[in-house]
């Protein structure tokens, strides 16, 4: 399979396909190859479903040859391994579901089976979504194509590995504490939170209810618009559903962004920044200056108490785990038992605290954002962290740049600007008003359009 | 983030049999630092002056001929 082909968008792959020049068989025969070829080294997938994929892709030939106009028709895609699907097994990157088959699908799974995807597999996560597996665990972790002694970022691990690999084209991912855009930064692709309420969690192994989004990863800004496009929308069987209108999300990517208000907060995300984080940053905002956009400092002085989210995220998660945990602890992977465990030593008024906290931060932030329409923020401030680091039971919990926008349920799209001097990728997320998915895509597509940080490929 | 010593590892001890779990000792340092640097912003905080949480239900003007 040709390097231009392992890395096609959607749109690509949609013409070629409608112009017989290529079918969606011959592209999944092609990654799946692949696949064979560089997983046994990145450990992206935890479940392959080859014989899924190529029935996938011949149902997807058929409605081809019928004329049918669904832009992710023959979309080869992977979902992360807490999205349930159907028939096939959902670990959770954890041995106590190593063999576990639910017998229904998470609603986005369905949702992009509908719109004619071609499933080629199960990508691993960080164990439920909160702990990196430490060496013997059942499952290993991804390994970043960037560099295979870093991180790819979690707890969508194999899903950003997957990404940057050229193995898929769109997977989905979950954000508690930054899980979308953590592996969208170190690994050099694009990932989309969007806002609370936007993409159904039913079906979706929880880990903080409150904190918890479901979104698309990708490779570019407009893939991710078109995924979320066949993602989002009201699903009663998500209590936090929101019923808003869900927008054309493609539209607003042809639209420039002269006028556009860009806020960058001042407070917080540049504490203890890595200089070549901070230089990438400002070469970021030079560019979308020059595309027209208005730039200015804001100030949201509560996130110096965003830390706390770390309360409500550990109280929630030993609420949804504490049955398994107190009868099978032997089962929860070292240093993640603890770190559910610890949820059990919160207090009640340690988490109503917490909550306090979040609903001055929203307050504040939603008041900055009456004057501009976007925040823009480095996603990390340092890239991808070696194993040897995350390793480390010491390593904890660092303070990060993505838990104020879960805190605040705001859209946020996180995109390449750049890259270290030991080539690891650098990102910088865009965070926009509830429901305006719109906005921070127009804005992502018109620098990524600028720049070429998306088109570079890992050494591989 | 927190002096961690704001939380000695005799309270996250406490804790944890007050809430029945527990914890290997070669992990309690570990679990000391990550609840000391999540508490620190509330253990900075004025209780009283800061804003109650919004309310967990609010109620919609029932729509004709049924509930929301």
């Amino acid at each position: 399979m040709s390097e231009e082909l392992a890395y096609a968008g959607i749109a690509e792959l949609g013409a070629r396909y409608r112009k017989r020049a290529l079918s969606p068989v011959e592209v999944t025969q092609a990654l799946l190859a692949r696949i064979e070829k560089l997983d046994p080294v990145l450990h992206a997938f935890v479940t392959l479903t080859p014989d899924r994929a190529m029935a996938d892709a011949r149902a997807a030939e058929e409605a081809l040859r019928r004329g049918d106009p669904r832009p992710l028709l023959g979309i080869p895609v992977g979902h992360k391994d807490i999205y349930l699907t159907q028939g096939i097994r959902t670990t959770g990157g954890s041995a106590l579901l190593a063999d576990w088959i639910p017998d229904s699908d998470a609603t986005c799974v369905g949702r992009w089976r509908t719109a004619g995807t071609v499933l080629l597999g199960k990508l691993i996560t960080h164990e439920f979504a909160f702990g990196i597996q430490f060496p013997g665990h059942r499952f290993p972790p991804a390994r970043n194509p960037w560099s295979l002694e870093h991180i790819p970022g979690g707890s969508s691990s194999g899903s950003g590995a997957a990404l940057a690999a050229g193995l898929v084209v769109g997977a989905t991912g979950s954000d508690t504490g930054g899980s979308i855009r953590g592996p969208a930064a170190f690994c050099g692709i694009v990932g989309l939170k969007p806002t609370y309420g936007r993409a159904s969690r039913a079906g979706v192994l929880s880990l903080s209810w409150t904190l918890d989004h479901t979104g698309p990863m990708a490779r570019t800004v407009e893939d991710c618009a078109y995924l979320l496009q066949a993602m989002a929308g009201h699903d009663p069987a998500d209590p936090a559903s929101s019923r808003a209108p869900v927008e054309d999300y493609l539209a607003p990517l042809r639209r420039d962004i002269r006028g556009v208000r860009l806020g960058v907060p001042r407070d917080y995300f540049f504490d203890a920044i890595d200089p070549e984080v901070e230089r990438a940053f400002n070469e970021a905002l030079d560019t979308l200056r020059r595309l027209g956009a208005e730039v200015r400092d804001v100030r949201i002085p509560s996130l110096a108490a965003t830390h706390s989210f770390l309360l409500i995220l550990m109280a929630e998660a030993f609420a949804y785990h504490e049955r398994d945990i107190r009868a099978h602890p032997e089962l929860y992977g070292d240093v993640l038992r603890e770190r559910i465990l610890a949820g059990a030593l919160v207090t009640a008024s340690e988490y109503m605290q917490a909550q306090r906290i979040r609903t001055e931060i929203c307050h504040e932030t939603a008041e900055v954002l009456r004057g501009v329409d976007v925040l823009v923020t480095p996603t990390t401030g340092k890239p991808a962290t070696p194993f040897t680091q995350a390793h480390n039971p010491d390593f904890g919990f660092p303070k990060s740049n993505m838990p104020p926008f879960n805190l605040t349920g705001s859209p946020t799209l996180a995109l390449p600007c750049g890259f270290s001097s030991s080539g690891l990728p650098l990102s910088f997320q865009l965070a926009g008003r509830a429901f305006e998915e719109g906005t921070v895509l127009r804005v992502g597509h018109a620098y990524e359009r600028a720049t070429a940080w998306h088109a570079r490929r890992p050494p591989l | 983030m927190s002096d961690p010593e704001e939380l000695t590892l005799e309270e996250v001890r406490e804790r944890a049999r007050a809430a029945g779990v527990t914890i290997a000792e070669t992990r309690l340092a570990m679990v000391r630092k990550l609840l000391a640097d999540a508490l620190a912003a509330v253990r900075a905080l004025d209780s009283r002056a800061i804003k109650t949480v919004e309310p967990a239900v609010t109620f919609a003007p029932r729509r004709e001929g049924g509930h929301e």
